[in-house]
Formats: C-alpha cells, sequence, structure tokens
C-alpha cells in the first residue's frame, strides 16, 4: 500500500462503499473489504508495473478498463470488479498467458499452489484453447546451484525481475528478447550469485522458478506447516518449517514487517538439511573407555553423580541456538545446582556483553537519516536479511555508510552535525568498535544515534540476557568478584568436567586445536546434542536431545524481539532437553517441578521481568524496567 | 396319531423328494469358484492397475492428484525425478513409491477419474481376500503391468471363462 498522504478519499466497489488513505491502489482498497481482484504481476512490496492485466476492472466514466494493481483511488470513484466485460477479459487474458504456457501442471512443482492453476479455474478457460504449436524452451534449466528455471511455464510478469533490481538490488535476472522469444535469464547465463534466490521460488506466481531442494519432494496438501524462527542466524526471520511424514521438506517465509519484510536469505532458507534426524538413537555412557547403550535414567542418573564428583568445577557450555527456556535451566543449574560460574555460550571472539537496551530496532533503520554498516560486508553476511532492509531503506533515502571496522573515523567525518537519526550496525567483535563511535556521534550530532548489535546464533542475544556468561548473571546481573572463567580460559583453569548443551549443528560446540588437547584429557564430557559430531568421541555421556526444530520455546533475536519456535518434527522418543535438565538438577538435590515449556517460561519472565515481552512477541527492553 | 404318521411317511418323503427332482432339471447358476470365475462387467471397479506406454515407460508422473481425489486418502505417492541413466515414465517426473491400501478403499474410482494420464485405472480383479492385514498394502510392484504383457493377458485371473480387456472410459 502506497499511502502518501493522510487524506481519507471514498469510493465506491460493486456497490460496497470504502473509506482509504489517498494514494491506495484499487486493489488495496477492494482487499480491505473483502473483494478479491485476481492478479499475478503485482506485489505488495514492489511497485506497480501493470504488465499481466490480469487485474482489469471496470471504472465509471472511464473508456477502458483499468489495471487495478496501477490506479490509484480516486474520491467518488465507482469500481465494478465483477461485471460481464471484467469476466470476459479476466477470461482472454488467462486465454493469452496459456497460450505459450504448458500447463504441465501435474509435473510442477508448483502444482496445488500456484496462482495461475487456481485463476484458470476460477476466471478463466480452465484449459488452453491454443491449438498450435506452442513454444518451447529447454525444461528445468539451473540457474544456480539452488534454482531451476522453466522459460515455458514463465509468464513474464516481471516479478522476480522486480525483485533482483528493487528489493535485492543485485540485478541479476532480466528479461532478454522480445515477444514470445522472452525470457528470464542471468548475464551470459552464469549462475546467479545472489543469497536471495530462494525469493523467487515463493514470488513466482507460477512453477518458472523452483527450488532445486524442494524438487518433487511433496504437494502442498501433504505438508504439516508449522510457524516457527529460522535457526540459521541472530536476525530471527520468521519461516513455516513445511514438513512431510515427519521430514522438513522446505522452509517458507512468514511476513514480520518488524523483522524479515517477508523475505528469507537463502543461508536460512535452505540451511534444514542440517535438521533433518537420522534414525533413533538412545542416550550413551561410556564404561571401560567405550560407548553403552542405556536409558535416559541411567544415563542422568550417571551424569549427576560424575557432576556431583566434579564439584564446583564443572563448567558449561550451552549453544547460542537453545531456547531460553533451556538456556533459563542450564544457568539455575549451574549456578543454583552445582555452584559453579564458568558458564558460556560464545566460540570465538570473546566480546564484552551489556544489555543493548537502547538497541536499535531492525524496521528502524528505515526511518533513520544516515545508518553506518561498521564492518560492511562481514555485517551482511552475519545477517543477510539485513541487507534487503538497507536496500529498501536506502531507497527511500537513507544514506548508507558502509566502512571497515577501523574506518570510524570516515563515518565519523561524513555524517553532518544536523543529522536526526542515526544508526549504527556491527557484529558483536566489533561491539567495541561501534559504542565508541556511538559515543563520538553523540557528542557531535544533534539527534539520537543507536546502535544494533548482529549477535550470534539464533538466541545469542536470549544466552546474554539469561546470563550464559562467566561475568555477568542473569539479566546481566554483577556477580561481584564471583565471576566464573570463560570458554577460551577453560583448559588452564583447573575444570573437572563439561557439560555440552546444544541443539542445532550450525552452531555447535567446535573445538579449537587447544580444547581438544584438553578435551580428551578430561575426567568428564557430558555432551547433551541433537547430532553426532566430533564431541561424541571424547564425551562420557551422550544425551540426545531435540534439534532446534522439533522444540518448543522462545528466541530472542538481535534487537532483543522474544519470539516462539515450535515443534515441526516430532522426535517422541527423545527426552525433552528442559526435562533432562531438570532431572540432572534434581538428581544434584534440586527440586524442580516444571511440568511444560510454558511453566520454566513463567518462571523466566518472573525473574527477568522484561522478558514478559515474551507475550506480544515483542522486543526486551532493559532500561525500561529499571 | 403316531401311528398315522408312521403310515403317512412315505408320502411326506415322496414330496420332498419331487421338490429335490424338479430343481435337478432347472438350468445351473452356480459355477465352481475358483476354477471357473464370472465375467466381470467391462466397467468394474476391482484392483487398480497402473498402465505402461507401448515403450515400457510408466504412465504415471507421480503428481499425487489420485492421492488428494481419494476421499478415504488410501494411495501414497511420493515422487522423484527421472535422469537419462534410470528413467521411468517419460518427462522429469515419476512415483518412486506408489502404495494403495486396499483395505481402506472403497472401490469408488476417483482416483482413475482424477489421474491426467489415464495412468491408473480400476482393473477387474475382485478376489482379493488375504490373511493379514499388512498383505492389502499393494505397493507399485503390484499395481504395475509387467513389462511385456498386455493388459488382458495380466489383469484377469487365469481360468477366467471370458477374459475381455478393461472396458476404458475414454
Ligand atoms: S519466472 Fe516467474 S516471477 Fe519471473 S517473470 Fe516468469 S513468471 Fe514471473
Ligand atoms: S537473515 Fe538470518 S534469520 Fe533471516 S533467513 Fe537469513 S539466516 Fe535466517
Ligand atoms: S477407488 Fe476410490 S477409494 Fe479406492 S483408491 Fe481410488 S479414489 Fe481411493
Ligand atoms: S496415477 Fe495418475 S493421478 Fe496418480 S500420481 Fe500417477 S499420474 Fe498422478
Ligand atoms: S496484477 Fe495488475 S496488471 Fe498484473
Amino acid at each position: 500500500m502506497a499511502a502518501v498522504q493522510t487524506d481519507q478519499v471514498t469510493l465506491t466497489i460493486n456497490g460496497q462503499s470504502v473509506t482509504v488513505p489517498k494514494g491506495t491502489l484499487i486493489l488495496d482498497a477492494a482487499k480491505k473489504i473483502g473483494i478479491d481482484i485476481p492478479i499475478f504481476c503485482s506485489h505488495p512490496k514492489m511497485a506497480p508495473v501493470a504488465v499481466c492485466r490480469m487485474c482489469l476492472v471496470e471504472v465509471e466514466k472511464l473508456p477502458k478498463l483499468q489495471p487495478a494493481c496501477a490506479v490509484y483511488v480516486a474520491d467518488g470513484m465507482v469500481v465494478k470488479t465483477t461485471t460481464e466485460q471484467v469476466g470476459k477479459y479476466q477470461k482472454d487474458v488467462l486465454g493469452f498467458l496459456l497460450i505459450n504456457h504448458p500447463l504441465d501442471c501435474p509435473i510442477c512443482d508448483k502444482g496445488g499452489e500456484c496462482p495461475l492453476q487456481d485463476q484458470t479455474y476460477q476466471y478463466g478457460p480452465g484449459a488452453s484453447r491454443f491449438d498450435f504449436p506452442k513454444a518451447h524452451f529447454d525444461k528445468s534449466v539451473p540457474l544456480s546451484d539452488k534454482i531451476l528455471l522453466d522459460r515455458e511455464r514463465c509468464i513474464l510478469c516481471w516479478r522476480c525481475t522486480r525483485f533482483s533490481e528493487e528489493i535485492s538490488g543485485e540485478r541479476e535476472l532480466a528479461l532478454i528478447q522480445r515477444g514470445t522469444n522472452t525470457i528470464i535469464g542471468t548475464f551470459n547465463d552464469e549462475p546467479a550469485q545472489s543469497n536471495y534466490q530462494g525469493n523467487w521460488t515463493e514470488i513466482c506466481p507460477v512453477g518458472a522458478l523452483t527450488s532445486r531442494q524442494y524438487r518433487f519432494i511433496s504437494r502442498p496438501w501433504d505438508l504439516d506447516r508449522t510457524a516457527s524462527i529460522c535457526p540459521a542466524c541472530s536476525m530471527g526471520c520468521n519461516i513455516q518449517i513445511d514438513a512431510r511424514s515427519n521430514r522438513i521438506g522446505r522452509f517458507q517465509s512468514r511476513e514480520n514487517v518488524a523483522v524479515d519484510d517477508s523475505w528469507l536469505c537463502d543461508r536460512g532458507r535452505f540451511s534444514f538439511p542440517n535438521f533433518q534426524r537420522q534414525g533413533q538413537e538412545r542416550p550413551r555412557v561410556r564404561r571401560n573407555g567405550s560407548l553403552e547403550e542405556v536409558s535416559y535414567e541411567e544415563a542422568i542418573a550417571f551424569t549427576a553423580d560424575a557432576l556431583k564428583h566434579a564439584g564446583g568445577q564443572v563448567a558449561g557450555w550451552a549453544s547460542p541456538a537453545d531456547t531460553n527456556e533451556e538456556l533459563f535451566l542450564f544457568s539455575r543449574l549451574f549456578r543454583e545446582v552445582l555452584k559453579s560460574a564458568h558458564l558460556d555460550h560464545r566460540s570465538g571472539v570473546v566480546a564484552d556483553a551489556e544489555p543493548d537496551d537502547i538497541a536499535l530496532p531492525i524496521a528502524d533503520i528505515e526511518r533513520c537519516d544516515q545508518v553506518v554498516v561498521l564492518g560492511g560486508q562481514g555485517v551482511i553476511d552475519a545477517a543477510p536479511v539485513l541487507h534487503l532492509r538497507l536496500f529498501k531503506s536506502e531507497r527511500k533515502g537513507v544514506k548508507i555508510l558502509k566502512v571497515g571496522v577501523t574506518e570510524g573515523k570516515r563515518a565519523l567525518d561524513a555524517i553532518p552535525a544536523e543529522a536526526q537519526a542515526i544508526g549504527i550496525l556491527a557484529t558483536e567483535a566489533d561491539k567495541q568498535a561501534a559504542v565508541d563511535l556511538q559515543a563520538k556521534l553523540a557528542k557531535k550530532v544533534k539527534g539520537s544515534v543507536r546502535r544494533l548489535i548482529v549477535t550470534t546464533g539464533p538466541n545469542g542475544r536470549g544466552a546474554k540476557d539469561l546470563g550464559i556468561l562467566p561475568h555477568q548473571g542473569p539479566g546481566y546481573a554483577s556477580l561481584n568478584g564471583r565471576a566464573g572463567r570463560g570458554r577460551l580460559q577453560w583448559p588452564g583453569a583447573g575444570v573437572k568436567g563439561l557439560y555440552v548443551h546444544e541443539s542445532s549443528p550450525l552452531h555447535g560446540f567446535v573445538p579449537s586445536d587447544a580444547e581438544s588437547m584438553w578435551l580428551s584429557t578430561l575426567p568428564l564430557v557430558v555432551f547433551h546434542r541433537f547430532k553426532a559430531s566430533p564431541l561424541d568421541e571424547v564425551a562420557h555421556v551422550i544425551l540426545p536431545g531435540h534439534a532446534f526444530t522439533e522444540k518448543y520455546g522462545t528466541v530472542t533475536n538481535m534487537e532483543g524481539r522474544v519470539q516462539r519456535i515450535r515443534r515441526g518434527i516430532d522426535a517422541e522418543w527423545v527426552r525433552e532437553d528442559w526435562r533432562v535438565l531438570q532431572q540432572v538438577a534434581n538428581a544434584l538435590g534440586a527440586s524442580w517441578a516444571y511440568e511444560s515449556v510454558e511453566e520454566i517460561t513463567g518462571d523466566l519472565v518472573r525473574e527477568l521481568p522484561p522478558y514478559a515481552a515474551v507475550n506480544q512477541e515483542a522486543r526486551v527492553l532493559w532500561s525500561e524496567s529499571t | 396319531m403316531a401311528l398315522k404318521e408312521v403310515l403317512l411317511g412315505p408320502l411326506y418323503i415322496a414330496r420332498a423328494l419331487a421338490t429335490t427332482f424338479k430343481h435337478n432339471t432347472k438350468p445351473i447358476v452356480t459355477i465352481e469358484y475358483p476354477e471357473r470365475q464370472k465375467a466381470v462387467p467391462p466397467r468394474e471397479r476391482g484392483k487398480h492397475i497402473l498402465h505402461r506406454y507401448a515403450d515400457g515407460l510408466e504412465k504415471c508422473v507421480g503428481c499425487e492428484l489420485c492421492a488428494i481425489a481419494c476421499p478415504v486418502g488410501c494411495i501414497v505417492v511420493e515422487a522423484a525425478e527421472n535422469t537419462p541413466e534410470h528413467r521411468v515414465s517419460p518427462g522429469e517426473r515419476y512415483a518412486k513409491r506408489y502404495e494403495i491400501n486396499l483395505l481402506r478403499c472403497i472401490y469408488c474410482g476417483f482416483c482413475e477419474e482424477a489421474c491426467p494420464y489415464d495412468a491408473i485405472t480400476m482393473g477387474p480383479r475382485y478376489d482379493l481376500a488375504d490373511d493379514h492385514p499388512d498383505k492389502f498394502i499393494a505397493v507399485k510392484e503390484d499395481l504395475l503391468e509387467p513389462l511385456s504383457a498386455s493388459i488382458s493377458d495380466t489383469a484377469i485371473p487365469s481360468g477366467a471363462p471370458s477374459a475381455q480387456p478393461v472396458a476404458r472410459k475414454w
């Protein structure tokens, strides 16, 4: 909806009167009162081009039919969408679209969720009326290692090329040739490089652009759809897990205008094979050098016993892809039960953590005048969908400054003193540089200066908020000199045991060389995880747990938004991770009695009131609570 | 009383036997199943058949339209991609897995109607009794026409008196 002013206009559509802001398209006004106008080329996130002519409607006093997707409303307009003439045009437009379309729906991956298929039945002739040979192109041409293009099916709606131009700005796809020979392609037929190609498959209104990973995997009616969050980075893009027969078929986007603006990057979208489960697995315990299968009860008893022996000298590493609920219990297990402060969730860089309470919300990037991307492409690589937001902002007139981490001075000089709102984006590793630049900018300019730190993992921010850190407790509470050691110091700190919890192979515990040496000498390694990893070889206890896609819980993204992840895949023979943590704690003398994830969330919110944000999927704001 | 009945006994027997002999002369309507079998109507909806083209390629492309049309949901189809080395059907896609649960099937023929390639039709076979529920899951091999034989050779059990090709509705 392209609202330019707040003035309201009233028009009549099919006899119903509707009031919308000036600058609204007829299409959107109709949608507001539930009138469906068929479309192909129009897309809510892209400027109208009106190339497909599917949306033609009658507007009184205008001699010809008008495209509803490109004509703005006017006061007193009378629009009709169901007249005989409109019906005839819709049928004819579809007839033209079907001239060269093969209608090979039975072998097409879009079949069942294809706008062309649906609208041909609803508004069109039902089949192609064209009796002559159709234009033929090669079937399924690979555009890259991720996407296949079937040029026969393409109806030239330009959505993919406009995405490439207006949304990602990479201008990779273009229309080539003229007339019936027009095709979509990349320059010189080179493989597409974009990191946002998966979106093409979602916006293409036919089966011309399809995903290679999902090829012939399923029909839409076979899919169990679960709303969840992307496991690949801290952006927290909303996804839908589409699973067939309990195996993930694909990740689809789910619009959240505050976070992903309905897009996903390929890293996230195509990351799901990491979460496919390979067969059943039972807990194992190392006895006389080899791992033996045991029951959960036995493994938990063994773990509790061994942890007790190690005393306060055990270290705990929880992955930044764990849920807040698991991290909450993990932190309590260590701090309250084991009385150890050697907690960490970080891997390499040990960035100083402090609440990013004045963090710039992702959506506010669009409302800044200047945005400094400190670290340039490195920041984009850490959270790829940020690029789409930055590009959208740039098109709206926001100045984007991409500078190297050490080039803060350049940004400082380039930003004028009268700037109103400034944003700084940086990765966790460069947080110090971002904080410094923020301080300097705050002195120089009149307006607000806010930063957005890209954390690691889908819940890296939650891990900090919940105190999976050696030097800060939950809610960034100071430990008053009782701080523990961080991961990098563990090998020399007299640690006698290690408990590793992870549920995503993308953010697992990958030992460095030094750590590998140390791990093999440790008397106790408890590995509570989803997928086998080299750590299995040194583990004394292996506790199978659920994958990121197999459990309920909440995760906090880089801007502090608490969002829910849900169980897309059932693995009920695996005991829930929170239950295992509770049983370990209880075997060590605690008396926790959680029956569900919700009860843990409730306790978490009681302990850390800012997390009440979970109920609105809103942002956690530490400063507002104090 | 009793004596009278004893005397009339032979008469009763004769009367009963008369009925027997009367029917002995009428035409026989039963046949010796399963040695002999009746011809089924040409549009009989018995056990399904998955057809092949003359060149042996399967007609089914694994589109799953039969599966969604089936009112009881007893068809499972999983598709896969043809490769030059492993070509099962013409075009890009074939059914890697095709299963019908014949116990759940109500033999309505919707699957046949939904199929865009006439790949599945209802055959004439009705002798489907077996001794375990698992044996009623007809997998692709059970349903597919054998490579070298014509439809009429395979669809009707041997010994049937009048084997007719399956009548097709198109
Ligand atoms: S490939 Fe799809 S999105 Fe692109 S122009 Fe063709 S139909 Fe439209
Ligand atoms: S930007 Fe991050 S959260 Fe979003 S789709 Fe990509 S990997 Fe997933
Ligand atoms: S005959 Fe009817 S019930 Fe049986 S498989 Fe076909 S559609 Fe399903
Ligand atoms: S039998 Fe026909 S309808 Fe069923 S999957 Fe095969 S081609 Fe499709
Ligand atoms: S949707 Fe309006 S012309 Fe294509």
